[in-house]
């Protein structure tokens, strides 16, 4: 369940900031062929979950978000860390 | 206090685009706070507009904008060989107020996130106490 709300929070978050419907941001969903997401709105979308989350995250996982699968997987490996 | 020689060793904007004067505050990375006098000399009070002279929201945005490279001058004493490229990239501002001839804009940013070759700037520009605009600035550096 709790997983699912992380899903569908982050979701959210992206798809507001590269302005796209959220079923839209599929979980393998490539940002930058499928979805035209570039490197400005996936810093944005890094900061927008840092501060949704009270986290940081370094500047070397930016290139790691790629899809939304894997931005979850980098957002949770900070938070489980405590933020 | 940085004075405009000061700001034009960082800034590759020149007159008559050059939107802040004075630079009242300067903690590197942290927080800049310029300030720009509005005045009736301004060249685009004659066409915005010819009976109603309000100046540019866009131009407030530049303010901000040109507020926001100061964050990245480390050393005011310094002389940087050549001018980094700024690029913005998206601005998310909320005009709240008008600016007439006559007010001093002051502006203050602050970083959300910034990284080796990119930022995204929190701003707002004040007339006196009064916020006249405030929002969001993201914008990329290359060297």
């Amino acid at each position: 369940m709790q997983e699912q709300q992380l899903e569908n929070e982050i979701r959210n978050i992206i798809a507001e900031i590269i302005e796209k419907k959220p079923e839209e941001v599929t979980p393998d969903a490539k940002f930058f062929e499928d979805l035209g997401v570039d490197s400005m709105m996936a810093l944005e979308i890094m900061a927008a979950i840092e501060k949704k989350y009270k986290i940081a995250i370094p500047e070397e996982k930016l290139s790691q978000l790629t899809t939304l699968g894997e931005t979850i997987r980098v957002a949770k490996e900070y938070l489980a860390s405590g933020g | 206090m940085l004075d405009i020689e000061t700001i034009q060793k960082f800034l590759p904007q020149r007159i008559p685009f050059l939107m802040i004067d004075r630079v009242i505050e300067l903690d590197p990375g942290k927080k800049v706070v310029a300030i720009k006098n509005v005045t009736i000399n301004e060249r685009f009070f004659a066409g915005h507009f010819p009976q109603h002279p309000v100046m540019p929201g866009v131009l407030i945005i530049e303010s901000m904008a040109q507020a926001s490279i100061m964050l990245f001058c480390d050393d005011p004493d310094k002389t940087p060989d050549k001018h980094a490229t700024y690029y913005l990239s998206s601005v998310k501002v909320r005009f709240l107020n008008p600016v007439f001839p006559g007010d001093q804009l002051k502006i203050t940013v602050e970083p959300v996130k910034v990284i080796s070759n990119a930022a995204i700037v929190n701003a707002v520009a004040q007339v006196g106490d009064k916020e006249v605009a405030k929002g969001e600035l993201s914008f990329s550096i290359k060297e």
